[in-house]
């Protein structure tokens, strides 16, 4: 057993834990943090990911003691953060998350969305292309994930401030012509705007 | 004066008239589910909780010769022990024994220590071992075979057709993989009285098990589920890890945290069942389906597994099958989104694809002349359009096999029932400040009955969703029926409809006299209670409200076969198409594109219909090209009870999916999650022949079988 000191969504916290234990055992057992879930403990399903100085880990295959003195970010604390730093409300992925239905039961969604965060912290503007290879170590098993891609690029759309391409389930009620019209005014912006980032 | 007008009853108003349903809503749960908020059983915590695991038989079949647990005891950190099985397991996996301790490491520690000593007897765990001559007997029932229809009748009818196929085709068993996996929260401190969260399907279905166990009179116990990750059918009842927890924390009188690890959740928490088809079927000339036998094997562990009944969907003339379960020392099957029928989907629709090409009949005309019911005929033709079959270059007969990438399309149909039933009742609430509840103790497992809950009476009240207030999961809440078989949303649509209705009504009659109109005249509409005539200014809801007692105003309204008739329908359609590239020099097959058309009567949320059609095409997507259970049967062990040796679909894996909505459906309400996971596989595997010729039959489609099934036709 030792006291490990960490930084907890922005908070330094004390816990006494055994050296060997993980950051979600210390989290989910400790800490009262139970918003990173336990899906498999072994690395699998990525529904335990937090974020350690902004990029994501696996917490049930990171030792506590491996992250004391780095920033660990946890889904309960993306809102206040988001707040902090001058936003409104929940962080721009939750909120698109919210809004595309991009969840079911929600057990994958924390991780999921640090993920996408994860991502977005990188690489403003990513393509469909980069949403799924930054949520491949994500499982989900209720949603079919469209609505995930979907939500992640309502996130970056709105970040760039122009209109998202039509959503799968906007589209089928456009008239095709508009809806296809709209999904590449929609890819226009975003090539531009990766232009602009040097992504290229 | 007629009937109705006496006596008003709940209907929901034309669809162009829908305020709320019928529209793309965000989920009520959404903001506690993306900021960690929503408390699921695995991560709740009371004061003074021990946590407990499970150990589950090493093997398929043993006579236990000992099993001490005072070892167990003495491991730091443990609380207790308890024995669940002290003679004979009969499956891999089954529990023996349960210990609680201060952390879940400790419980394993404690695990660990416990003394087993055993005999191993004879098991059979897969089909040789099962049909061996000398198997052994897995079960004391032994299966009997069923048969349907008349056999002499359809051999003769298979003897004189035009075009005949013979083939086996086979299904693995395939797991839940729900990520929240099984278990249970037992708060429980010696008194006369427990709080018991579960994960699980059925509010009110575990609650009475866990008093029994606890020795509890029922109406003590409180059932709460509040939030639940994922169920697809296999979690009813209190189980065996419920039943585990709740003798640890009467043994300790201390609150008991159990739940399964993945491990534990592979080998002891359900799957599908898995079989095999071998299927004679005869066509006319022009595609007329004319003669069907069929022989068919059901694995389901220990349990009898399901498979739906042949003919599916299509119409045979003359059909037989005769089915069988073949047990074995494995875990039982459980109910998984609709049971029994992507297994069946598989056989049938793999088999008249294969006529269709025998015949060089499209393949697509052949499904809808042997499909009586014109609405599939309408979807399969819009989600042929939509996936550009029309302009596909070979459609009766398969695409090269000597080019390197091929594209193929391929179809299947679904059906399910989807109605509702009695014993549910739900209880809506004005209060005088003007905000709205809805209660009843029913569950949400994802497919966000919290949330129609609170838009149907929204709708009714005449206020935006965001105004109500749904409680559910809990035992205190008016009763419910669990989530199976896509029977939610018809047995508490129509319960929560007529208690809204209700409290309208009963709102009217006390504004009434103040109004100074005839309570048929009182509208509640876009937030203002309005007079139908506009003969009275309008008031708003919160004015009107406020002219309540301080104990508010509440109606109750429950399930009954009238309201049934007027509200809900049973009986849906889906068609889907998918769209492949194989790649002929690895075998590899990448699904493109899944497209879904899909009945579900009256859509209450949109965008939840089309969450779960995407994610049913998703699990039918996985469990073409990736899920199977393997086992090693010499050893009687699991060989992939892990997320990572049994694969399930990820974001790389995700075709374009689109799923087009039925509008054309005006029935009332219908439960559509089953449909939706039975004909996406069946379109692939039959996409990846129409792509280069090679007819997989055994799921899943693995690059070693494609570019088999490519050796023999290259």
């Amino acid at each position: 057993m030792r006291t490990l000191s960490l930084k907890v969504n922005g908070d330094t916290v004390q816990a006494a834990a055994p050296s060997h234990w993980t950051l979600l055992e210390v989290l989910r057992y400790k800490l009262g943090l139970t918003g990173s879930k336990q899906g498999c403990d072994k690395g699998d399903c990525g529904a335990c990911t937090v974020l350690v100085d902004g990029r994501p880990v696996l917490a049930c295959l990171t030792l506590a003691g491996a992250v004391e003195e780095r920033e660990v970010t946890t889904i309960e604390g993306l809102m206040p953060l988001h707040v902090k730093s001058g936003g409104d409300g929940p962080d721009p992925v939750q909120a698109a998350f919210d809004r595309c239905g991009a969840l079911q039961c929600g057990f994958c969604q924390p991780g999921m969305m640090l993920s996408a965060r994860a991502l977005l912290n990188k690489n403003p503007c990513p393509t469909r292309a980069e949403i799924r290879e930054a949520l491949s170590g994500n499982l989900c098993r209720c949603t079919g994930y469209t609505q995930i891609f979907e939500a992640v690029e309502l996130a970056v759309a709105e970040s760039i401030g122009v209109a998202p391409a039509p959503r799968s389930w906007e589209a089928q009620r456009m008239d095709p012509s508009e809806a296809q019209a709209a999904a590449k005014r929609a890819a226009a912006h975003l090539a531009e705007r990766r232009k602009q980032e040097g992504r290229e | 004066m007629a009937q109705d007008e006496k006596d008003p009853v709940a209907t929901w108003p034309a669809r162009e008239n829908l305020k709320v349903l019928n529209h793309d809503l965000v989920r009520v749960d959404a903001r506690a589910k993306v900021t960690g908020a929503a408390r699921y059983t695995h991560d709740v915590r009371v004061p003074g909780m021990a946590y407990a695991r499970l150990l589950l038989a090493p093997l398929p079949a043993l006579k236990i010769k000992k099993l001490d647990l005072a070892p167990a005891l003495k491991i730091p950190g443990v609380l207790g022990a308890v024995a669940l099985e002290t003679d004979r397991t009969r499956w891999l996996g089954e529990p023996i024994a349960a210990v609680a301790a201060t952390t879940p490491e400790r419980a394993e520690d404690g695990l660990r220590a416990i003394l087993l000593e055993y005999e191993r007897e004879p098991w059979a765990i897969d089909e040789a071992q099962a049909t061996a001559p000398n198997a052994p007997k897995v079960r004391s029932n032994a299966p009997k075979v069923s048969t349907d229809g008349d056999q002499a009748s359809a051999e003769r009818a298979c003897e004189g057709a035009a075009a005949v196929i013979e083939a086996t085709y086979t299904v693995p068993v395939q797991h839940h993989v729900c990520l929240e996996t099984h278990g249970v929260v037992v708060d429980y401190k010696g008194g006369d009285e427990a709080t018991v969260w579960c994960s699980t399907q059925s509010t009110f279905g575990f609650t009475p098990d866990a008093a029994k166990e606890l020795g509890l009179k029922a109406s003590r116990v409180t059932g709460l589920v509040e939030y639940m990750g994922g169920g697809f059918g296999a979690k009813f009842g209190l189980g065996l890890e419920g039943q585990a927890a709740c003798k640890l924390s009467k043994e300790i009188k201390r609150p008991v945290h159990l739940m399964m690890t993945r491990r534990d959740e592979f080998l002891a928490a359900g799957n599908r069942t898995g079989g095999k088809m071998r299927i004679k079927l005869a066509a006319s000339q022009d595609g007329t389906l004319v003669g069907m036998v069929a022989d068919r094997r059901r694995f389901g562990g220990i349990g009898n597994g399901s498979m739906a009944k042949f003919p599916y969907i299509y119409a045979v003339e003359n059909a037989y099958s005769e089915t069988l379960s073949v047990p074995m020392n494995l875990d039982s099957n459980r109910a998984m989104r609709a049971p029994g029928h992507p297994q069946a989907g598989f056989g049938m629709e793999s088999a008249l694809d294969e006529l269709a090409y025998k015949l060089g009949v499209d393949p697509l005309e052949m499904r809808k002349r042997n499909l009586k019911d014109k609405v599939y005929h309408r979807q399969l033709e819009r989600v042929a359009r939509e996936i550009g079959w029309y302009e596909h270059p070979h459609r009766d007969k398969p695409g090269d096999p000597k080019a390197e990438k091929c594209i193929g399309i391929g179809f299947g149909v679904a059906v399910w029932g989807g109605g509702g039933g009695g014993g549910t009742e739900c209880e809506v609430r004005i209060e005088r400040d003007g905000s709205v509840s809805a209660a009843v103790g029913t569950q949400d497992l994802g497919t966000g009955s919290r949330t129609y809950v609170a838009a149907i009476t929204a709708e009714e009240l005449g206020l935006r969703l965001e105004d109500v207030t749904a409680h559910i999961g809990s035992t205190r809440l008016p009763s419910a029926t669990g989530s199976g078989g896509s029977t939610t949303t018809g047995s508490l649509a129509p319960a929560v409809k007529v208690a809204a209705f209700n409290a309208a009504r009963a709102f009217a009659a006390r504004l009434a006299p103040v109004f100074g109109v005839d309570a048929a005249r009182v509208q509640f509409a876009g937030g203002e209670v309005r007079d139908t005539q506009g003969a009275k200014p309008a008031l708003s809801w919160k004015q009107a409200c406020a002219m309540l007692p301080a104990e508010g105003l509440s109606a109750r309204g429950e399930w009954t076969k009238d309201a049934n008739k007027r509200l809900a329908a049973s009986g849906i359609h889906g068609a889907q198409a998918a769209r492949v590239e194989v790649d002929t020099q690895t075998g590899r097959v990448r699904v493109l594109d899944m497209i879904a058309m899909q009945d579900c009567g009256l859509p209450l949320n949109r965008l939840a219909v089309v969450s779960q059609v995407n994610g049913g095409m998703v699990q039918a997507l996985s469990y073409a090209l990736h899920e199977e259970r393997n086992v090693d049967a010499a050893l009687g062990v699991m060989l992939n009870s892990t997320m990572e040796g049994y694969k399930i679909a990820g974001s790389l894996e995700m075709p374009r999916m689109v799923t087009i909505i039925d509008d054309e459906d005006e029935r009332g309400v219908i439960g559509v999650a089953e449909a939706t996971c039975i004909p996406g596989h069946s379109a692939i595997a039959n996409a990846v022949f129409n792509a280069c010729g090679a007819r997989v039959r055994d799921l899943p489609l693995t690059p070693d079988k494609v570019l088999f099934a490519l050796g023999k036709v290259v």
